[in-house]
């Protein structure tokens, strides 16, 4: 009767959690971001993330049949990370440069590390910043959404900024991508309070130009909604992010704000959403300590806002995210725990 | 039909397994299996090991003491039956892996459930001194008998350097499945209150809590009215406590009661507080008023795999084997017995292993239960999600103890204080990657005490 009994240590019974599961709740969390880009941009939308999973995998396969290491697909992190670099790339990217940074995200990124849960920095990071050092003007010629008047989105708001401006037909959704038109205006001169009410509704509707995933600010609260209903990922970092990036941004807003939008666009507009709930909160290259999480999140939500207000780039999510990979072990090792008891006396 | 108690005091991290008690929880305290033979195990507890007093052959008595150690940290062991010596041979334990025990083959068992101690009207703990009641405890052999098997002599003992001022009875029973402490509560109510009268008397403790977690509403509901029946018992609080894993262990008891944190490494009375079970201060009024030793006590035996759990009044010594013919065997196809809870119990291999004072369950778990990935041991890379620092209710950081251990940078593994880890399970339990982070770390454990040269390699 008891025959073919097993030993082991304890414990005998565990949560049943996988790490697919909770890469699955990851897939979950980024579905209304993912049908809000193929709302906006339909048929791009489906080439784009279909592109960028199948090469991830793709890529992921070969890595480990490269290694002779046991196939790892299931554990659906590669397309975890598919998904994050398509919706965090132009929308009318060329599949071929989609491909490039796919499988530089896989190979660069996490395989050379030793795969999944050794890699330093954020996959999908890597690769798109690979693409953004490659292929410069492919990734910052933007497309608007089709829902919107097609005529109007052939304007080009480098030049066309001061013309629209003057005709007073400050139709903000023929910018490029918001925070690309506020830099813009404060270096022609226009303010940056152009960005206007009816520009902020588009962001949280995603009715404007930007990267695939990152337009709809709507979507992806509801997709970080979820992932935080559903404990897959804790709050601390994306309030960490959005509190220090708004405290940051309205700093830069009371000092002059002429030159600087105010602090909740930078909230709702950018890939600072994106990051905040999907990118940051990627366990493998976020530290592990709740002490750990604050530092990290307001490190990047400092740096994210730093580099749009001082810096060149309109955006600066993807750079952000990389220098607090960096330092993430670091965090780690400066926030050890302490046993509740206290340190051992001996 | 339930309803339970909301219980406030709680410690942070944890986790809410499946309870599973409703296997067992109905089922009165019944008397076990006609045992032909035990083997009490020389090692029953915490400290040294008792010397048998015995030879092969001799004829005992049941309650005679056979095995004795003049040891500080120790207590004697008595036979459970009236027999004859048969050997005094290794026998499977379940920490120590093979140690010796005295077999006795019995002339004659019936098992009874032991007259419950009625509780005299005169009772009084006035008329026992505290010296009296810790002689009485250390010469019955009363050790902790929710798991550890601390003897309780040392425990209650009054220690100049350390004055204790609190008394925590532990009827939590925050292990899965497991309800021997539940049925005790219940069914021999007025014998605890008079060992916890008789403990706090013993130890000079002032104020004595009976924490029970708020999944008990009976229990709490019986404890509390007993208590208003017995005369000076102003000082005695019963504590719904939330319901929890693990509650039921000492420092985190203490945690959630007091707010006090035990030191790390310490022990409860460094902050002046003792902990027992409720199984331990029942058999403290059984050996104080009735001077019966230790030779007997409540085992649950449940799981789905099993034909008919419940709660047995067996003598120690009684094999695994026998507890479960007796329950009707195993129905399912059963892939795990382990003595104790899921949690913290010991998966068995040999079924002949008899079972101690600190045994309070025997479960036998099924492969459903146990879940796939973990009967197969399919564990893949940790990728940090930091679970298992928030549940570790020790406050560590389990991954990083674990995977030093496991590349073998013990130095790494004690910076992250593995001496502190109490081996709850919490971690391997919600592990997504299903890493068995207390194994590596009890393995840890006993590389760094092997490198301490404490035990031979």
């Amino acid at each position: 009767m008891l025959k073919d009994i097993r030993v082991s240590c304890s414990p005998h019974i565990s949560e049943r959690l996988s790490t697919r599961s909770v890469m699955i709740d990851v897939i979950i969390g980024l579905a209304p971001a993912m049908a809000a880009a193929g709302y906006y941009f339909r048929i791009h939308a489906l080439i784009l993330i279909c592109t960028c999973v199948i090469s991830s995998v793709a890529a992921e396969w070969l890595c480990n049949a490269i290694r002779k290491k046991p196939n790892s697909l299931d554990d659906f992190s590669a397309v975890v990370t598919g998904i994050i670099l398509a919706l965090s790339l132009p929308p009318n990217l060329p599949v071929w440069v989609a491909v490039i940074g796919s499988v530089f995200s896989i190979a660069i990124g996490k395989m050379v590390f030793g795969g999944l849960g050794a890699n330093i920095f954020n996959p999908a990071m890597v690769g798109r910043t690979f693409l953004t050092a490659s292929f410069g003007v492919l990734m910052t010629s933007w497309m608007v959404p089709v829902t919107i008047d097609s005529e109007i989105a052939k304007i080009d708001p480098d030049n066309k900024i001061k013309a629209v401006a003057e005709e007073g037909l400050v139709h903000a959704r023929t910018r490029a991508t918001p925070l690309a038109w506020s830099k813009q205006a404060i270096k022609s001169e226009l303010g940056a309070d152009l960005y206007s009410e009816e520009q902020f509704k588009a962001t949280l509707t995603g009715e404007v130009g930007g990267s695939l995933g990152e337009t709809s600010a709507i979507a992806l609260l509801l997709g970080g909604l979820y992932l935080l209903i559903r404990r897959t990922i804790n709050f601390h970092i994306p309030l960490a992010i959005l509190v220090s990036a708004f405290i940051f941004g309205a700093i830069a807003y009371l000092i002059d704000s002429y030159s600087y939008v105010q602090p909740l666009y930078h909230l709702s507009s950018g890939g600072l959403l994106l990051c905040a709930f999907f990118i940051a909160t990627d366990p493998v290259t976020a530290p592990l300590t709740r002490r750990g999480m604050w530092i990290f999140g307001i490190g990047v939500g400092m740096l994210t806002m730093l580099i749009r207000i001082v810096g060149e780039y309109p955006e600066g999510v993807m750079f952000s995210i990389l220098l607090m990979n960096a330092v993430t072990p670091l965090i780690d090792r400066l926030c050890k725990r302490i046993p509740a008891g206290g340190k051992p006396s001996a | 039909m339930k309803v339970n108690v909301k219980g406030r005091f709680s410690f942070p991290g944890g986790i809410h397994p499946p309870e599973k008690k409703d296997l067992s929880r109905e089922v009165e305290i019944q008397p076990g299996p006609a045992v032909k033979e035990v083997a009490v195990m020389l090692s029953q507890h915490i400290g040294a090991v008792c010397q048998p007093l015995n030879r092969k052959g001799d004829a005992v008595q049941a309650g005679q003491k056979i095995g004795d150690c003049d040891a500080f940290v120790s207590a004697p062991v008595h036979s459970p039956i009236t027999g004859k010596v048969k050997e005094i041979a290794l026998r499977s334990h379940a920490v120590l892996g093979r140690s010796s025990a005295i077999v006795i083959e019995a002339f004659s068992y019936s098992p009874t459930r032991r007259s419950y101690f009625k509780l005299k009207d005169d009772f009084d703990e006035k008329n026992y001194s505290a010296g009296q009641i810790c002689e009485a405890v250390r010469q019955a052999g009363i050790v902790g008998m929710g798991g550890a098997g601390f003897p309780t002599r040392v425990k209650i003992e009054p220690n100049p350097q350390m004055p204790k001022e609190t008394l925590i009875i532990n009827g939590c029973e925050c292990e899965p499945y497991i309800t021997c402490d539940y049925r005790i509560m219940l069914e021999w109510t007025n014998q605890i209150i008079a060992g916890i009268k008789l403990a706090r008397k013993a130890s000079g403790c002032s104020q004595v809590f009976i924490a029970i977690e708020g999944n008990k509403p009976k229990a709490i509901e019986v404890m509390n009215r007993a208590l208003e029946s017995f005369a000076n018992s102003d000082s005695i609080k019963v504590i719904p406590v939330k319901t929890k894993y693990p509650q039921g262990g000492e420092r985190q008891l203490i945690k959630a009661i007091l707010k006090k944190d035990v030191p790390t490494g310490g022990i409860p009375p460094m902050i002046g507080v003792v902990v027992l079970n409720v199984a331990t201060a029942a058999a403290i009024a059984e050996a104080v008023i009735s001077d019966l030793p230790l030779t007997h006590r409540v085992v649950t035996v449940t799981g789905e795999a099993v034909a008919k759990p419940g709660n047995y009044y067996v003598p120690i010594g009684t094999s695994v084997e026998d507890l479960i013919e007796f329950c009707g065997g195993v129905t399912k196809k059963s892939a795990k017995v382990l003595l104790g809870g899921p949690m913290m119990g010991i998966a068995i291999a040999d079924l002949k292993t008899p079972i101690t004072k600190a045994t309070n369950a025997i479960t036998v778990l099924t492969k459903e239960q146990i879940g796939r990935a973990k009967f197969a041991r399919r564990q893949t890379a940790c990728i940090c999600c930091g679970r298992c620092l928030e549940v570790c209710p020790e406050n560590l950081n389990p991954t990083k103890i674990a995977h030093a251990v496991k590349y073998n940078f013990l130095d790494v593994a004690e910076s992250y204080y593995i001496s502190a880890c109490m081996e709850c399970g919490c971690c391997s339990y919600v592990c997504p990657a299903n890493i068995e982070l207390t194994g590596y770390i009890k393995t840890g454990k006993i590389f760094l005490a092997r490198q301490k040269k404490k035990i031979p390699g």
